[in-house]
């Protein structure tokens, strides 16, 4: 059932597709705006995922090496800019520096915005590292570079793989950052052709063809996922690796954290503030309370979905491994990928003569469940999988029946990895703005929208208290997400 | 130990998604009402609903606003086909309105309504009505803008090299262009777009954006509608010294487009949207669309916004608004110059 629900987008592009006659298909595939769209597409996701990837494997590294008392901090400052949704992000910077436009302005927003994806997996990966294994390299004479090429790199590579599928798919899906700075991705494309030309048809074909690569991409990635090292003792693991203990590198690793932490935060917090002080008077409270509520209530019941349709999707993989479960999960991955606008548009389609449905908070929680799903199955999968077989054994051969083993051992171990899942989209679904527009119910007003409703007629400080509220909100999630002690079970490590 | 931990947030969520199931259950009840009309709105909050909380106040009838961009909303309508909930499409250009109409999702509007603006600025078949008008000028610096251009055309010419702004992607834009198109033909229209284009203009996402760069200074004109000036200094919070300017009489340059309104073939409740449509185009109403969003009423002998000279002083080109639906062929165009 999840796998004919989790196919309602691709179906939509197929029926869309199959409208156009074959020789338009041909001429829209082979005009050279389109091979410039998939060009921009994947330099920008190329340009992003490596800085991210360097960055986020970087600061997990120090923050984790350097024993720092005050890791929880850093860990959460170079988080924060995930509670910031890209469009905020984007109009900030506009609003400090006109000029802020092309493809090098949306790779700086992007990798913002993403970083913190790819540093709490490297973090959460470095904490299940063996440190006996790091004494032995030590032992053996490997200096400090080789202990992390040869003992830590191997260990955290999966974990890196996997988020930087979810960047790369984010970069595909962003609307807000590339539309306004002016970068030609299938996103942008996809809108303008609904916007100026409603030609839904040549849309639907740019969706196709972005499917085809995302499919193309999380094959790639599980090929990688193939060649694992599996070194993992099952005890707890509690000290810390201190790689870094000299003051002087600690203290440039320190700056490097803070700098990069206030490079991302300072233009928004500085920008939103300051709009919001010039216009206080004009703050609307009550919308201001709804609006919050709104958000949080859709967004919740958004991440409690997808939660319930990963829970038995992980599980039959995990257990019986079909070949059904494991193609829901690659198309569940492919949605992530997809425009907001695309999967709005479909679940229109598809929903608009059930008048019950149609429009309403359940359905526009559905869409944030199919749109965000793959964090939610990535969490499940790990926590499940983590949790120990001979734990499993020792409960079937005391007389428990395989559901009272889930029930009483398997889903209480899961529980924090799952909980930190249900928090990731929880974040994510808060700043989701086109699927929102469409489905929502009429009058139905979240954060995002509010903002949206006052940037589009540029009263930026009419938007700004509600993205300041929206940016204070995510950062719960985050907050909690991003703390160090917390076991985090990286979202997209699927394979351990 | 565990257990409980996570049972609470769980019940917690549960509670929620009983509240909120229920909460979807009471708005639903309510919606199929006599005296409600569902109104899909492509024009903004902040201008439009002042006029509708009057038109509530004084007709008893409850308004359900979905507010959107006017394209998506149209790609939206198109989508829900006959099962639209909405009986009502206010537009921000004619564009998104014909697109609607040709896939023959619009009712026939009444005699009244059509005969209450001039034929230019409506539908010809009785499909949709112009509200208000939006002027393309060009908006300029007067302190830098020495010579003003007195044709589209001269924007290709060398002294405005590298110094004004177009926004391509921007719907109006486009409009613009499919006039050219339809006026003077591809040729013309192609040739115009690569001069132009060798006179190294800035491009901008947004008319606004346009605006702002020439109040900063980074450059000193641009193609806008005529309302951004205003709308800039709003956001702005002061005055600013840029201006709006027109090209010579009868100038492609000087287009008229307008923000209308159509009734949903699907909608049962026609007599309520035929109501709020009058609403919108008496006198009065008219009046405070001049005054308050600044846009060009379309009932005869009304002056121009702010300063702005009449509709009919302007002498605009005369272009078919049923026209600019197919924009098809104009990106076709801006993509084969690669301006998209």
């Amino acid at each position: 059932m999840l796998l004919s629900l989790a196919s309602i987008p691709f179906l939509y592009l197929l029926l869309r597709v199959r409208e156009i006659s074959r020789a338009e298909l041909l001429a829209i595939l082979l005009r050279p705006k389109t091979i410039e769209i998939i060009f921009n597409t994947f330099a920008l996701a190329i340009v992003v995922a490596t800085l991210a990837v360097l960055i986020g494997t970087l600061f997990a590294s120090l923050i984790f090496s350097s024993n720092f008392r005050s890791r929880g901090i850093l860990l959460a400052l170079s988080s924060l800019p995930l509670a910031i949704p890209s469009y905020v992000f984007t109009y900030c910077w506009i609003a400090i520096w006109p000029n802020f436009r092309g493809f090098w302005a949306a790779a700086l927003v992007l990798t913002f915005s993403t970083m913190p994806y790819i540093l709490l997996a490297a973090f959460a990966a470095l904490r299940r590292i063996d440190k006996v294994q790091v004494d032995v390299a030590r032992s053996l004479g490997c200096n400090r570079l080789r202990v992390f090429t040869r003992v830590i790199l191997p260990q955290i590579r999966n974990s890196i793989a996997a988020s930087t599928l979810l960047v790369v798919l984010y970069v595909f899906s962003d609307f807000g950052a590339v539309s306004l700075l002016g970068v030609d991705t299938f996103t942008r494309a996809i809108q303008n052709l609904y916007r100026a030309s409603f030609d839904r048809q040549s849309a639907a074909l740019l969706g196709l063809i972005l499917v085809f690569f995302a499919a193309i991409l999380i094959f790639a990635e599980e090929r990688m996922q193939r060649r694992t090292i599996n070194a993992r003792s099952t005890a707890r693991i509690k000290d810390e690796i201190a790689l870094i203990t000299k003051r002087a590198p600690k203290a440039i690793a320190f700056a490097a954290i803070i700098a990069y932490s206030l490079l991302a935060l300072a233009v928004p917090a500085y920008v939103l503030i300051t709009r919001m002080v010039g216009n206080f008077q004009g703050i609307d409270f009550t919308s201001l309370a709804t609006a919050t509520f709104n958000t949080v209530l859709v967004a919740t019941l958004g991440a409690t979905i997808a939660i319930l349709f990963a829970l038995p999707l992980a599980w039959t993989i995990i257990s019986t491994r079909s070949g059904f479960a494991l193609a829901t999960e690659k198309v569940v991955l492919i949605t992530h990928a997809l425009p907001g606008v695309v999967l709005g548009l479909a679940l229109v389609a598809f929903s608009s003569r059930i008048t019950w449905l149609y429009q309403s908070v359940a359905l526009l929680a559905f869409a944030y469940a199919l749109l965000f799903l793959a964090k939610g199955v990535g969490a499940t999968r790990t926590s499940i999988e983590r949790v120990p077989n001979s734990l499993k054994e020792v409960a079937t051969t005391l007389g428990v029946s395989p559901w009272e083993t889930m029930r009483r051992v398997t889903v209480p171990l899961a529980a924090p990895g799952i909980g930190l899942g249900f928090l990731l989209i929880l974040l994510t679904a808060m700043k989701e703005l086109p699927a929102t527009l469409m489905l929502r119910p009429t009058g139905f007003d979240t954060l995002a929208i509010e903002i949206w409703s006052a940037a589009s007629i540029n009263r930026f400080n009419e938007a700004a208290p509600y993205a300041l509220l929206l940016i204070l909100i995510a950062a719960i999630p985050t907050f909690i997400l991003s703390r160090p002690d917390r076991q985090f079970q990286e979202e997209g490590g699927r394979h351990q | 130990m565990k257990d409980k931990r996570v049972s609470r947030p769980v019940a917690a969520i549960l509670t929620m998604i009983l509240g909120a199931t229920l909460l979807a259950g009471c708005s639903n009840d309510s919606a199929p009402e006599a005296s409600e009309l569902t109104i899909y709105s492509g024009r903004s909050e902040t201008f439009i609903a002042p006029f509708l909380a009057e038109f509530e106040a004084e007709s008893g009838i409850k308004l359900n606003v979905r507010y959107g961009d006017s394209a998506e909303l149209a790609a939206q309508i198109l989508e829900e086909g006959s099962n639209s909930p909405a009986d009502l499409f206010l537009s921000q250009d004619a564009g998104a309105l014909g697109a609607v109409a040709e896939a023959g999702l619009l009712a026939d509007l009444s005699a009244e309504v059509m005969a209450s603006v001039p034929a230019r600025f409506a539908s010809a078949d009785s499909k949709w009505v112009g509200v208000t008008g939006r002027a393309r000028v060009f908006a300029y610096s007067p302190e830098r803008v020495r010579q003003l251009p007195t044709s589209y055309m001269d924007m290709s010419n060398p002294q405005y090299k590298g110094r004004f702004g177009i926004a391509p992607t921007n719907s109006s834009f486009q409009a613009f262009v499919t006039a050219l198109r339809l006026a003077t033909g591809e040729g013309a229209t192609e040739e115009w777009l690569r001069s132009l284009m060798a006179n190294q203009p800035k491009y901008y996402e947004k008319n606004s954006m346009i605006v702002e760069a020439i109040e900063n200074g980074e450059i000193d004109l641009g193609l806008v509608n005529h309302y951004y000036i205003f709308e800039v200094a709003k956001a702005l919070g002061r005055e600013i010294s840029v201006k709006d300017g027109f090209f010579a009489d009868g100038d492609l340059g000087n287009m008229i487009n307008v923000s209308g309104a159509g009734i949903l073939s699907s909608s049962k409740k026609s007599d309520s949207a035929t109501k709020l449509i009058e609403y919108l185009l008496r006198a009065s109403t008219q009046e405070k669309f001049v005054a308050e969003t600044k846009e060009y009423a379309l009932l005869e002998g009304f002056a121009g916004p702010a300063g702005l000279p009449a509709l009919n002083e302007i002498a605009a080109p005369s272009v078919d608004l049923n026209a600019l639906r197919d924009l098809k062929a104009t990106q076709e165009l801006l993509i084969k110059v690669g301006l998209l």
